[in-house]
């Protein structure tokens, strides 16, 4: 194998070491809501450094390798893919943390009520960003599609969550600090599917070489 | 870059003395005053395809071609074409620099003299215009009478490029014009096509993908005698749509 073709293989390995460690995170975060458990959150947010060290050294390896290969067609969309979906990775990796603290908050107090659409959100928001990465690994068009189609999903899940703590929230005032930690949460879990579904975008791109994002159809 | 045609190449086919078939059906537009490269690996055809467009195989007189290249509604491989007519509307620049032996001066009013320009004063404005519009000027219009041999190398092929631009062409060929020039030279070179693509179309062959990437606006990929992808050359260098392509400018080839 040539060079620039194992550095390239290198460059995917950390995109997908990358992509594991947040996707372990964002299961984890939700976990530790669940489940109560402090020490599993505080693992989420002590964590998030090994995500940050990748994220750099995928922009470092992605610039040196633009600089001294000068990758073209194919190559120079998988190093410009790389480098966009790193940028989507770090940011569901500081979500995932922000899930992690509201459920250091909510674990000091008395449980709100059984949690039923947030795991569920979580399942559905960790698969997307698994099969976005799968789609990465594969050059799968229609996971990468499918896993667009999924965000709406999402979103009716967030809507039906806010509008359930707000209808509790008007019945009782002493609840309004733990479901707004609530609602935050499910707005972190609505924004990291929305990474996800970026990640798939890209993956479209790296697949086709159309950029597809801010419009409304798939190719 | 615009949209009109200055070349359109339909059913080109080239044949090398002993029936060597050199170039196979090329179809092939070339815009108007933009620059168009040629890529491809060695052996590929594409000099000889541009070759093809001022005639410079009629030098060989077994050489043949099939085909049609429409020049502004005139098909240029028509028999009884006037060649220095032609060729003085479409240009050529080589790989090595070849000034004449004899002045600085004189390189660039050669061809002038040639078309029967003979005043002075209007060889000395046409021959300033040429060295200004090949950004030569500046470095020899103290030394004139100079030898043309005293010039570096990349400044020969200025001269060289002035001495086409004189008798003012709508179209210049460059066959690899940097490939015996330094980094400096080259730089300047490529700033001039991009520079003459105002005023002339050009078609360039090159080895060199990151030139061709630098400075044109289409790019054609040749092999075998065959134009596999023609497109913009955005395009091609991102996102080609033919798996051949794609190998050539990820250097994956064979």
């Amino acid at each position: 194998m040539a060079i620039f073709d194992e550095e390239l293989v290198r460059l995917n390995g950390l995109v997908l070491q990358m992509g594991s460690l947040v996707e372990m995170a964002i299961k984890n975060s939700v976990q530790s809501i669940v489940e109560r458990d402090n020490e599993l959150a505080r693992k989420v947010i002590d964590g998030d450094h090994q995500v940050n060290t990748l994220d750099i050294e995928i922009d470092e390896e992605s610039i040196r390798l633009i600089a001294l290969r000068q990758p073209k067609a194919g190559d120079l969309r998988l190093i410009t893919t790389a480098m966009k979906i790193t940028a989507d990775l770090e940011r569901m990796g500081d979500l995932a943390v922000n899930i992690a603290q509201r459920a250091i908050e909510l674990n000091k107090e008395p449980v709100l009520k059984e949690y039923i659409d947030i795991p569920r959100m979580r399942e559905i928001a960790q698969g997307m960003t698994r099969d976005a990465l799968d789609a990465f690994v594969k050059r799968d068009m229609k996971l990468a599609k499918d896993v667009i189609m999924r965000d709406d999903e999402i979103d009716d899940l967030k809507h039906k969550i806010l509008s359930e703590l707000l209808f509790l929230m008007t019945e009782n005032s002493s609840i309004i600090c733990r479901a707004m930690r609530v609602t935050f949460v499910a707005q972190y879990l609505e924004r990291i599917a929305d990474h996800a579904t970026n990640m798939a975008e890209m993956v479209l791109y790296l697949i086709e070489g159309k950029i597809i994002r801010h419009t409304s159809k798939l190719p | 870059m615009t949209d009109k045609v200055e070349l359109e190449i339909k059913g080109l086919n080239f044949y090398y003395s002993g029936d060597i078939h050199a170039l196979k059906n090329i179809n092939l537009t070339i815009h108007n005053k933009s620059v168009t490269a040629l890529i491809g690996p060695s052996g590929c055809g594409k000099t000889t395809l541009l070759r093809c467009f001022n005639r410079m195989h009629d030098l060989y007189p077994k050489h043949r071609y099939e085909g049609e290249i429409m020049f502004q509604d005139s098909n240029l491989l028509a028999n009884g074409n006037d060649l220095i007519k032609l060729r003085s509307r479409i240009g050529m620049v080589f790989q090595r620099p070849t000034p004449f032996p004899m002045s600085i001066f004189d390189n660039v009013a050669y061809g002038l003299k040639l078309k029967g320009i003979k005043k002075k004063s209007d060889l000395a404005e046409r021959v300033e215009k040429a060295l200004k519009h090949a950004a030569l000027w500046d470095e020899v219009k103290n030394k004139l009478t100079a030898s043309a041999y005293d010039l570096s190398g990349g400044q020969q092929q200025r001269l060289v490029i002035a001495r086409a631009l004189a008798v003012e062409p709508e179209v210049l060929l460059f066959d690899e014009p940097t490939s015996a020039l330094d980094p400096i030279s080259t730089s300047k070179i490529e700033d001039l096509v991009m520079q003459l693509k105002k005023d002339i179309t050009i078609i360039i062959v090159t080895h060199n993908m990151q030139q061709a990437a630098r400075i044109s606006d289409w790019t054609g990929f040749l092999m075998l005698g065959e134009l596999i992808e023609f497109g913009t050359t955005e395009r091609i260098f991102t996102a080609p749509s033919e798996k051949l392509t794609e190998d050539y400018v990820t250097g994956r080839f064979g």
